[in-house]
């Protein structure tokens, strides 16, 4: 039926029945009004569109996933069909020493594995700045790296950009490359690998005094052109201790030095910086990180002990502050027991540790939760973790 | 001695009334309704097989079933033995469930006594005979009722139309079904009253002196006339008595179909069998729910995705896969319900990628139904005949229900009986009323 044989049936009934007429007037003009209001908003829209309002809009959103594309690009080297996601072999990663001086010391297994090397080289001079020793984390040399400043300032630098040094020698600090040198008092902080930024969802930030803060990554962009992510704190004295990328269904843990342990989911974490591990003035962070199932929580205390906990036995901090869960007990604390860092691992994995004496040492994770110590004459200050990938058949 | 009620189990709506002997009390068995006295004749079960019926069940079902999530699962049904010339092997057969779906609401359950094709139905993991939807609905009742009376039901008087089913067969197996599930639901001693006579009996509270009366009762599912002498006291005859299934429900169907499907893509879809098969179930409340198949939903995003119609089967989607047939039906039976005082009416939905609006006079409706008109007066004319009286001698044209009102039907009689002798009935309560009466006059005797 067309519409035309539609309106003649509608005058119809108001011929047989002239009372009609007014009710078919008015619902015919109610629905002309209906039609005028949606039509001004449909108008409104395509001036949205045709003002390019809207067409900014998309605009944003495209730049935003082009960077992403771009940064996965930079990540596995365009062309590179080989590399996969997250599929580094030990072989091809680099182990970064960095500290809040601005320093950053990248080591190549070169010829041998890291699987093979047990003594990964030795740090000399003066690495330790303020009393803080270097942070060791294993990326891979087609990264891209996201530098956070104690002021809260962010800077990106390619690790290829970084001097690459053989393992297994010795290197004085001194003569350590400055990439991206501190401003005014700052200190660097945390290193985060941005090439995962197009697979995550929000930067996790965690302070020294144990806040927690997330950003949206979908302002990503925003946060790298204006070199600024915020210092991640809530008291004024408190500063950015690392950051890190997540996703909303994944757990972060943060460990103090004095032993204390959160976990929380990352979707129930606020995006502004809260308090969410109480620590005393004499304790402060020594790393946070995103953890994940079949993965095991490992920490490393100055004497060499370690300590594991599964995945599924950590519990869950409910509320927005809490002391967290106790992993040094009061008469290990008393006799002066500290943990100097702590990773995420899987049994495959393998650990890197410096000692007082800047020397690096590479251990395969089973070995060291089979024996529950390193040993070492030296006290330990720095631990981070290869990660290995098992082979597919 | 427990009481006995009046009970009446229609296709739309029923309702439940006891006689003291002087006057009816009707039971408000659905406080939800709008007519607390009368409730409507669903019934809905839920995935544990808890059920509840009326206004209750509406809501329930628009809670938990519109715009809802779906999952399909595959489940196996049986198998089948193929049998070769040298060779039999058993096949397993798979269906896919949806396993999110958090229950059925079953309507014209009066209508499914009287299909000798329809068995049943199959909720979730349970098969319900005919028998069982029936029971369960009237325990329901039942329980309401006793609640508001505050004492046990034993007995009830139910109607039932005239015929329902022109096949004698047929007919008597849909009483028996009824009285079976009556005695189910826990009525110890069931009887039955031909629905028009009961509204008969309620119209004769009235009368003065004897009339000839004809009433005619046209509700949801059946059209029953009955030829009677009333206000005789005990000398109450019936002349004869007829009826036909026709009746509000297919005026419904008949409004969708003429009018409603180009909505849905008819007349725009022509070389796709398979979507018009799904345009043309829009007006089936029996099959709409059950094409809500995974493999219907791709056959119409690929349609939708190819530029065919695509707001037109989008909407036809969104009524498939969000439940909203329900609603729709009830907007369709809404207008039609104005049409009875006005003359016109709109048919409008906004849901999902539903956006329709139509416009619908009684002239449309009248075009649109004219085919029953011819019907009805042919057998309204048939009845009288057999009743041996001239309409000339008829005092008083009775209507009762809901579809009695449509001016077409209503303009019939006029014509056939002039308008001094139609007389007008409460439409959704005088058949339970009338049921009640003849109750209690059994229980005292």
């Amino acid at each position: 039926m067309t519409f035309s044989e539609k309106i003649d049936e509608w005058i119809s009934e108001a011929e047989t029945r002239p009372g009609s007429a007014l009710m078919i007037l008015k619902l015919v003009a109610g629905r002309l009004r209906d039609l005028t209001e949606r039509n001004e908003e449909l108008l409104a829209e395509n001036i949205e569109l045709e003002n390019g309002s809207r067409v900014q809009e998309y605009q944003k959103q495209i730049a935003h996933l082009e960077f992403q594309l771009e940064i996965l690009k930079r990540r596995f080297g365009e062309g590179n069909n080989e590399s996969q996601a997250g599929q580094d072999q030990p072989d091809s990663l680099q182990l970064l020493v960095f500290n809040n001086d601005g320093r950053l010391l990248r080591l190549d297994p070169g010829a041998s594995s890291w699987m093979d090397l047990r003594e990964a080289g030795q740090l000399t001079g003066q690495f330790a700045s303020n009393g803080e020793y270097p942070r060791l984390l294993a990326l891979s040399a087609n990264e891209e790296l996201l530098l956070l400043f104690s002021s809260g300032r962010v800077a990106t630098r390619k690790m290829s950009e970084i001097a690459s040094f053989e393992a297994g020698t010795s290197w004085e600090w001194e003569q350590i490359s400055l990439p991206e040198a501190p401003h005014g008092a700052e200190s660097l902080v945390g290193i985060a690998p941005l090439s995962e930024l197009a697979v995550s969802q929000f930067f996790m930030q965690t302070s020294r005094q144990g806040a927690v803060k997330k950003t949206l990554c979908s302002i990503s962009e925003k946060i790298l052109s204006n070199h600024y992510l915020g210092r991640g704190a809530v008291q004024k004295t408190d500063q950015a201790f690392e950051v890190s990328l997540a996703r909303k269904n994944e757990r972060y843990a943060g460990l103090s030095r004095e032993g204390r342990l959160q976990n929380l989911g990352v979707e129930g974490l606020s995006f502004s910086a809260e308090e969410r591990l109480k620590l005393t003035a004499t304790d402060h962070m020594v790393a946070a990180f995103i953890i994940h199932a079949g993965e095991s929580l490992l920490a490393l205390t100055q004497t060499g002990k370690v300590v594991v906990r599964d995945f599924a036995s950590l519990e869950t901090g409910k509320s927005s502050s809490a002391h967290g869960q106790a992993l040094i007990s009061a008469a290990r604390l008393e006799q002066g027991t500290r943990f100097i860092g702590a990773a995420a691992c899987r049994p495959q994995d393998l650990l890197v540790t410096l000692d007082e004496d800047g020397r690096l040492a590479v251990h395969p994770v089973q070995e060291v939760t089979g024996a529950g110590a390193i040993q070492s004459e030296k006290n330990f200050v720095g631990l981070g973790r290869i990660p290995v990938w098992e082979k597919k058949a | 001695m427990g009481l006995k009620v009046g009970l009446d189990f229609g296709t739309s709506n029923s309702g439940v009334a006891i006689f003291d002997g002087q006057h009816v009390r009707q039971l408000p068995v659905d406080p939800g309704s709008l007519i607390p006295e009368v409730t409507r004749t669903v019934l809905y079960i839920t995935r544990d097989h808890r059920s509840t019926i009326g206004q209750e069940a509406i809501e329930l079902y628009s809670r938990d079933n519109i715009n809802r999530q779906r999952r399909y699962v595959k489940q196996w049904a049986g198998e089948i033995d193929f049998h070769g010339a040298e060779l039999d092997y058993v096949r397993d057969i798979f269906v896919l469930v949806d396993e999110l779906k958090p229950g059925r609401l079953l309507q014209y359950l009066k209508t499914a006594l009287r299909k000798d094709d329809y068995p049943g139905t199959q909720v979730f993991d349970r098969f319900y005979p005919v028998s069982s939807l029936v029971q369960i609905y009237l325990a329901h009742l039942k329980k309401r009722a006793e609640n508001l009376l505050g004492q046990e039901i034993e007995a009830v008087t139910l109607g039932r139309p005239v015929r329902f089913s022109s096949d004698p067969q047929k007919d008597q197996r849909a009483e028996d079904l009824l009285r079976q599930a009556a005695n189910e639901a826990g009525f110890k001693r069931v009887d039955f009253e031909l629905e028009p006579v009961a509204a008969a009996l309620d119209y004769e509270q009235s009368l003065l002196r004897p009339e000839n009366a004809v009433i005619f009762d046209f509700g949801g599912g059946t059209l029953d006339i009955a030829v009677m002498r009333l206000g005789e006291g005990s000398k109450r005859q019936i002349y004869a008595s007829g009826g036909v299934d026709i009746a509000g429900s297919d005026f419904d169907r008949a409004i969708i179909e003429k009018r409603m499907l180009p909505f849905f893509g008819l007349g725009k879809v022509n070389y796709q069998p398979e979507i018009q098969e799904l345009i043309r179930a829009v007006p089936d409340w029996i099959a709409l729910p059950e094409l809500a198949t995974p493999m219907n939903r791709a056959t119409l995003e690929k349609a939708v995705r190819a530029g065919l119609a695509p707001v037109r089967l989008r909407a036809l989607e969104a009524m498939i896969y969000n439940d909203l047939s329900f609603t729709f039906y009830n907007r369709v039976e809404a207008a039609k319900i104005t049409l009875s005082s006005s003359g016109a009416a709109v048919i409008s939905m906004e849901d999902k990628d539903i956006a329709l609006w139509e416009l619908y006079t009684r002239h449309q409706f009248e075009k649109d139904i004219a085919v029953y008109l011819e019907q009805v007066e042919r057998v309204l004319m048939d009845t009288l005949a057999e009743s041996g009286l001239e309409p000339g001698q008829i005092d008083a044209v009775v209507k009762t229900g809901g579809s009695s009102n449509i001016p077409l039907f209503h303009g019939m009689l006029v014509r056939l009986f002039g308008a001094a002798k139609v007389r007008e009935t409460n439409s959704f309560t005088s058949v339970t009323a009338g049921l009640a009466i003849r109750a209690g006059r059994k229980s005292s005797l």
